[in-house]
């Protein structure tokens, strides 16, 4: 059957498909005592690590939100000052690096409706010249 | 002389297509001995330093001094460490390392060894997580059942014991939640790249690299 459902985070679920988990729990049985118990340690160890890396994500991003604002101040004052800009940052986020551009330009603009013009002139041009 | 120019077109025919084969994949082929220290010894300081210390306990005081003085020359590549040093560090040490540090020097290989796929997408800041959804299930799913090279496992075999089952099952589980933790986290950075979008009145234009333990996804981030 399709599946249907597009959670991004998927739902809680058995962390094996079964014949991987019947491997890991005949591993898991095979151990002697002490085995164990390190199983146990470095499982719990592993949970700490996570949180600790969660913790550095969470600042990563209200570092990188400040700084996007900061971003959008700056943009808007360029935008009332000059008529050309371009400015291309990045961030480093909770989940990865954001790359942003922003981008003003009159003279591209200019040249655009020059370009129109020449042509609708053309055409007209070419109209009269044919009647 | 015909012959002789077409004999010397098949050599060179033969031999371009193994060196191509050879370039193609490197790390589908026998891992060399130098190429595995190198990443041993990749670890982090406090493995690295329980994984000498354990060196020490075993092989003597004189072994020891000579592994610490020559480790970095093994990682750069600048000396190649010989049988007898590759067999004690990959053979024997696995056996009586404490399952901490196995479990750092599988993360280590598994960096190393296991493909990170890399994707890219467009999305739209509203329909971002039903664009996104089947992909990151993609991946996840692939990371879990990703298995190191058969070569790789062929010549470590106690990556077939049962404590290495069982760390590579810690690690698979922990990867899987940094991927999901790392989704949770992109809800709050989507609204405010929304919001950048939303306040630069159409100029500007935003790429996202989405890190994820398994693999990577370029999102080129659209606003309607």
């Amino acid at each position: 059957m399709e599946d249907n459902n597009d959670d991004l985070v998927p739902q809680k679920q058995s962390l094996f498909p079964v014949s991987a988990e019947d491997i890991v729990d005949n591993a898991l049985q095979n151990l002697d005592e002490k085995q164990a118990r390190e199983v146990t340690k470095k499982a719990a160890d592993e949970l700490v690590r996570i949180a600790v890396e969660k913790r550095k994500a969470e600042y990563r991003s209200d570092r990188a939100q400040d700084e996007m604002r900061n971003l959008i101040t700056n943009a808007n004052l360029l935008d009332e000052r000059v008529s050309d800009y371009k400015i291309n940052s990045t961030f480093e986020t909770a989940t990865g690096t954001t790359s942003v551009e922003i981008k003003k330009s009159r003279s591209n603009t200019i040249i655009l409706i020059a370009a129109i013009a020449i042509f609708v002139l053309l055409v007209l041009v070419l109209l009269l010249i044919r009647f | 002389m015909l012959l002789l120019i077409t004999l010397a077109l098949i050599v060179a025919l033969y031999f371009g297509y193994s060196y191509f084969r050879r370039s193609a994949s490197p790390k589908e082929l026998k891992p060399k001995n130098a190429e595995l220290m190198k990443v041993l010894l990749n670890l982090d300081e406090e493995p690295l330093d329980q994984l000498f210390a354990l060196y020490k306990q075993e092989f003597g005081t004189s072994a020891a001094r000579y592994a610490r003085e020559t480790h970095r020359k093994w990682r750069s590549g600048e000396v190649r460490p010989n049988k007898q040093t590759f067999g004690r560090f990959f053979m024997y040490l696995p056996k009586v390392m404490s399952f901490d540090l196995k479990c750092e020097v599988l993360r280590e290989l598994r960096e190393e060894y296991l493909h990170k796929e890399q994707y890219e997408l467009t999305v739209y800041t509203d329909d971002w997580k039903e664009t996104l959804a089947p992909l990151v299930k993609e991946i996840i799913a692939k990371g879990e059942t990703a298995q190191l090279p058969a070569p790789i496992q062929k010549k470590l075999i106690w990556l077939a014991d049962d404590d290495a089952e069982v760390a590579s099952a810690i690690l698979v589980r922990s990867q899987r939640m940094e991927a999901e933790q790392n989704l949770e986290m992109l809800e709050k950075e989507f609204a405010t790249i929304d919001h950048l979008l939303d306040n630069t009145n159409g100029k500007g234009k935003v790429t996202h690299l989405l890190k994820l333990p398994f693999g990577a996804i370029t999102l080129h981030i659209k606003r309607r």
